[in-house]
């Protein structure tokens, strides 16, 4: 047996070898001239026109798309399709002088009529811009030559220029308007080329800009919302850089790491501790203030945002030139919070729910917020949830006590003048004024207006002000010519340089890497065939598991549908983001058919999934079919590799582990099987990677290339998952295989089989082998079925675009029909499996064929 | 003869270990009901990321919690939630299978028709599915976990009861006019129950593994509750820094489920020395 095992060892050996040698040569796997930007969220959709989810913006504002003005680096506006404009003295009138010679990507010039086209969709009935109520402040847009456009107001709107500087009003073409969605067709530098889902978008340079063309040949968006494998695929070399680096508690170490560089400006983030003013007892001014005493901002920079934040006392940025600092008014005080609680008839304090959305800095300061309430009494009940919970529960139905959010809109003070707003704050003094400051244009009476708009928020003590969050880039040392500010969510990348990087030939002929789904299926019912036709078993048997197969699946899929349809959340508000309009909202549940009746939704799920079609993300768009044989390529290679390793070490590992019993080394064996099923296979992924890829840097410590880079490129990146979810399961199957085996040669005829002359070796492989393997086949089917599960963990350790990551990205974003169709393809793949493993039965062991029942 | 003696005292220090260890587990569960070395939920800003020292043993967290402490609470979540999710799947999932052995027919297609579906899940996504529905927290953990455990505990019941019906002494019983609900109670039951406590043990180990992995994806114990798989999802971005934060959860992980396993393999020698092979 030990021969066996040696051969197994030197295989693998051989087999890390190869690996090794190969993944050397692939290191340089992203062409130079392209740039690797990471950003934490992935775009719901690529039209900023269609709602307000910033990460739209962050990849396609200013880099796809064109407004007829421009915010810059430093928040001032420019003008950019438009050369220039005029305003009338009422302030009610905007004539636009439009550039010449501008060309949308398709080919179509630019002209009056598309900004018509562009503005008009903005404010239309059914439109679902999130800045509608903005837009529906223009009276007319009409093209009074074809180059000059007329805006005429209903009222004065002095930071027009400014609006239309925003992503939610660029300029599109009325041809390709409908498919900007998957498709973004702009005047910008660059033109989109492809996006993966879960993984990336591509953007190449535009050869035909009408403007300075830009330096660089490609940028490819990476998504990765995982602070841990941000920080995974910096050290990895796997981007080139990060925007908005979200795991600032490991800055410290990569400023010591001389490739990378940290840029710290200023953004327009304001973390609060937001408090509900319409519910008892936080309608009360002194419990307000109590809670602003009670908070030690500081402490809470310090956890939620690692230091790199500035306290401040109102709704606005420091860096703002109309700022005031107003943290003095409510200096950390403990004892003056207990005062004033007492005051306000809670001596004893009372009970709270601090509710907090997903991001770090809520998680991680909330901890710190509830240990400083708990300390002047005021008991507090943590509960985390999803974003689209919070949009749901606390945004929409304002359902919470408080909760900690940071709010990135630029210049959004007059959110506290909005009617119905999740602060549930009126004021009519307040709301006075940001009326006055909508119309006025006049800078210094604008700056009075916003500093006052400061004191009555503060006076009010409408919510905790906890800080100003600036904005910290990662990037590469060679990369210039990036943003350090962030006035608007965008990643400007029109002028970033590289040096030292040899340019790329663009190839806009990228081979999409799909696959359709069917002939998977279709594998199956050969299979299903061929072993029935061999198996000539009893056809009551097959027909009785067919139907077992199928009352199973039925079963699952009416759980799975009713299981998900009581979830809460509505997916059509998380879709359309923070500050959308209500009517939009309603308009995008007509259009996802989210208002038929349950039945109905059921009978086109389940009958669509009979045909192939699992309809359509609500997220992103694009059928659902579409999405899962995208990351399909990913799950099932890794479950297999997994499986593949797990069999390759559990069997010959169970077998010698029987045959050497009563020697030392097999109980070396069943100690290092004991060993390995206790360990939890995400944690041997963490120290897979702090060993392989944090030390070592022999395999990057996560993400996918993609299989079109090339095999080994694909494979490398699976291998440390697949070890990590196959030790454990090897670890079972030797169990297994060792007391299977120990079974077998009890029996009599291995002792027959001895007796008639047979060597040990010869008995092992002839008879022990064969019979022990029976019981192993049920484990192996079930274990592959454990994998499918285990990938789902994996995964989100390693940041692969699989079914895993899905899922989890999936309910996170209320995509509801995605949920269900990824835990459908697991359930079905499991009961297929099963089914597989009964017919095999058959074959195997003739006994079963005549009672056509197993034990 | 003399290997087999050697095989016993083997398993014997194999099962004495894990007793040990599970005890131990027990035992620092409980004293942390009555003292940890920190407060758990006590933040020393001044103390964040502090390694391993004699003030803080284990290191401190990113918060500057003491992670000794937080272990030995979080121990506490992962026994609590370990038990009431075997509990209600043995409370649940027993009777039926005693039901599906005593009465055939009907009732046993159904227990068993019900254990194909809920087994067509794989656990995690079962729990996932729970969790992500009705939101995350212990209890709907223990929920998540202890569904999947009821057709572990009905099938086996059957399995092990139907040979038992056959038995010479069931008969006489029958014969003599007890029902069959007070042969499974007073027959049937007792002479499962060795294979049941095993199979209890098994699952145990199980449900505290699924418990880590589901607090590792947020869905399990909620902060600032601590649990050991939170805790490693949260160290996750300091590995390279801050190692301990990973290793030291991880390894309790590790220690109490090995623990559980000895005991449940020691047991399953001792009360049932030739069945059950399986490790599922």
């Amino acid at each position: 047996m030990q021969t066996s095992c040696d051969r197994v060892c030197m295989r693998l050996a051989r087999m890390f070898a190869i690996a090794f040698l190969t993944l050397a040569s692939l290191s340089n796997a992203f062409a130079a001239g392209a740039i690797n930007v990471g950003v934490q969220l992935e775009p719901p959709n690529l039209d900023p026109t269609s709602g307000a989810a910033a990460a739209i913006d962050e990849i396609v504002y200013a880099n796809v798309f064109e407004g007829l003005t421009r915010i810059n680096e430093d928040g001032s506006v420019s003008p950019l399709l438009a050369e220039s404009w005029k305003v009338s003295d009422d302030g009610l009138i905007y004539e636009f002088k439009l550039k010449q010679g501008v060309k949308f990507h398709d080919g179509t010039a630019l002209d009056g009529q598309d900004v018509v086209f562009s503005l008009d969709r903005a404010r239309a009935d059914g439109s679902t811009n999130a800045q509608r109520p903005i837009f529906e402040l223009i009276e007319s847009v009409e093209a009074i030559t074809p180059h000059a456009v007329r805006i005429k107001l209903k009222e004065p709107l002095g930071a027009l220029p400014t609006y239309l500087g925003w992503g939610d009003a660029v300029i599109v073409a009325p041809e390709s308007a409908e498919t900007n969605a998957i498709n973004p067709v702009g005047t910008g530098p660059y033109l989109f080329q492809r996006w993966r889902r879960g993984a990336s978008v591509i953007l190449t340079r535009n050869e035909n800009y009408w403007g300075d063309s830009p330096v660089l040949d490609q940028i490819n968006f990476l998504f990765i919302p995982d602070p841990t494998a941000a920080f995974a695929a910096l050290m990895a070399g796997d981007v080139d850089g990060f925007p908005n680096y979200p795991a600032a508690e490991n800055l410290g170490l990569i400023e010591q790491d001389d490739r990378f560089k940290i840029v710290t400006g200023t953004g327009e983030g304001e973390m609060i501790l937001a408090i509900n003013n319409g519910k008892p007892p936080f309608d009360d001014i002194r419990v307000r203030r109590a809670l602003n005493h009670a908070i030690n901002k500081q402490a809470v920079i310090d956890a939620g945002l690692f230091g790199f934040g500035t306290p401040i006392g109102a709704h606005f940025p420091p860096h703002h030139r109309s700022y005031i600092d107003l943290t003095a008014q409510y200096p950390y005080d403990p004892t003056e919070a207990k005062r004033l609680l007492t005051q306000a008839g809670f001596p004893e304090g009372f009970s709270v729910t601090l509710t907090l959305p997903p991001p770090a800095y809520a998680r991680r300061g909330g901890e710190v917020v509830a240990a400083q309430l708990e300390a002047v009494g005021i008991d507090v009940a943590i509960r985390n949830i999803e974003w689209a919970q919070w949009l749901d529960q606390v945004f929409g139905n304002k359902n919470y006590d408080l909760t900690i959010v940071s709010h990135t809109e630029p210049l959004d003070i007059d959110i506290y003048a909005r009617d119905e707003y999740y602060f549930q704050y009126k004021n009519e003094v307040f709301e006075r004024v940001i009326t006055e400051l909508r119309s006025t244009a006049d800078p210094a009476r604008r700056d009075g207006l916003l500093k006052q708009a400061q004191r009555i928020l503060a006076d009010d003590a409408v919510n905790v002000f906890i800080a100003s969050a600036p904005k910290i880039a990662v990037w590469s040392k060679d990369i210039t010519g990036v943003w350090a500010n962030a006035p608007v969510q965008a990643n400007d990348l029109t002028k970033a340089d590289v040096s030292g990087r040899a340019p790329v030939s663009v190839d806009a002929s990228y081979s999409v890497s799909r696959m359709p789904l069917w002939p998977l299926l279709l594998v199956l019912a050969v299979a299903f065939a061929v072993v029935a036709l061999f198996a000539r078993a009893s056809p009551a048997f097959l027909a009785g598991r067919a139907v077992s197969m199928a009352l199973t699946l039925f079963a699952a899929s009416l759980i799975i549908f009713f299981f998900i349809e009581i979830a809460p959340g509505d997916p059509a508000s998380f879709m359309m983001g923070l500050n959308a309009d209500p009517a939009s909202v309603e308009e995008l549940r007509e259009e996802l058919g989210l208002n038929k009746t349950l039945v109905a939704r059921y009978a086109e799920w389940a009958g669509g999934f009979l045909m192939g079609d699992m309809g359509v993300s609500y997220t992103y768009r694009t059928p659902v079919s579409e999405l899962l044989t995208e990351r399909i390529w990913v799950s099932l290679p890794l479950a297999i590799i997994a499986f593949a390793i797990s069999t390759v070490i559990g069997l010959p590992a169970g077998l010698a582990a029987a045959a050497l019993r009563r020697k030392k080394r097999g109980s070396l064996i069943v100690g290092a099987a004991q060993t390995g099923v206790a360990i939890p296979n995400f944690w041997l992924a963490i120290l897979l990677v702090m060993v392989f890829a944090v030390s070592l840097r022999w395999f990057s410590a996560g993400g996918f290339p993609g299989w079109n880079t090339g095999f080994f490129a694909g494979l490398k990146a699976l291998l440390l998952p697949a070890v990590a979810l196959a030790i454990p399961q090897a670890a079972i199957l030797t169990q297994i295989m060792r007391s299977s085996t120990l079974e077998t040669l009890r029996e009599d005829y291995i002792r027959t089989a001895r007796a008639k002359g047979l060597t040990w070796r010869e008995t092992m492989t002839r008879h022990a082998l064969r019979n022990a393997l029976i019981p192993v086949l049920t484990i192996l089917g079930l274990q592959f079925a454990f994998l499918l599960a285990g990938v789902v963990i994996i995964e989100n350790v390693f940041y692969l675009p699989g079914l895993g990551r899905l899922i989890f990205q999936s309910i996170a974003q209320r995509d509801l029909i995605v949920v269900e169709s990824i835990v459908m393809v697991l359930v079905f793949a499991v009961v297929a499996i099963a089914f597989l493993v009964d017919l095999a039965y058959a074959i195997v062991d003739p006994r079963l064929n005549a009672s056509g029942a197993r034990t | 003869m003399n290997s087999a003696i050697q095989t016993e005292s083997r398993d014997d220090i194999g099962f004495n270990i894990g007793l040990a260890i599970v005890c131990a587990f027990t035992a620092i569960a409980l004293l942390s009901l009555l003292w940890t070395p920190h407060g758990v939920e006590a933040i020393d800003v001044d103390a964040r990321l502090a390694p391993p020292s004699l003030k803080h043993w284990l290191g401190a967290n990113h918060l500057g919690r003491d992670v000794l402490s937080m272990i030995m609470v979080g121990a506490r979540a992962s026994i609590m939630v370990a038990v009431f999710a075997v509990g209600f799947g043995m409370v649940v999932g027993v009777p039926l299978g005693l039901l599906a052995a005593a009465t055939r027919g009907i009732a046993e297609d159904a227990v068993m028709r019900m254990s194909d579906i809920i087994f067509a899940f794989p656990a995690i996504i079962l729990a996932i599915l729970i969790a992500a529905v009705f939101g995350s927290g212990a209890t709907n953990a223990v929920v998540a976990i202890g569904v999947f455990n009821i057709p572990v505990f009905a099938r086996l019941a059957r399995g092990a009861a139907l040979p038992i019906w056959t038995r010479g002494y069931v008969m006489s019983a029958q014969t003599a006019g007890k029902t069959r609900f007070r042969v499974s109670l007073e027959h049937i039951l007792p002479n499962i129950a060795p294979m049941l406590i095993v199979q209890a043990t098994v699952q145990f180990s199980l449900a505290v593994l699924a418990e880590a992995a589901l607090s590792y994806v947020g869905l399990g114990v909620q902060p600032p509750a601590p649990s050991w798989g939170r805790m490693l999802a949260d160290s996750q971005t300091m590995i390279s820094f801050a190692p301990w934060l990973a290793i030291f959860p991880g390894l309790a992980i590790f220690l109490f489920v090995l623990g559980l396993n000895l005991v449940g393999d020691g047991l399953r020698k001792r009360l049932d020395p030739h069945h059950i092979t399986g490790v599922l």
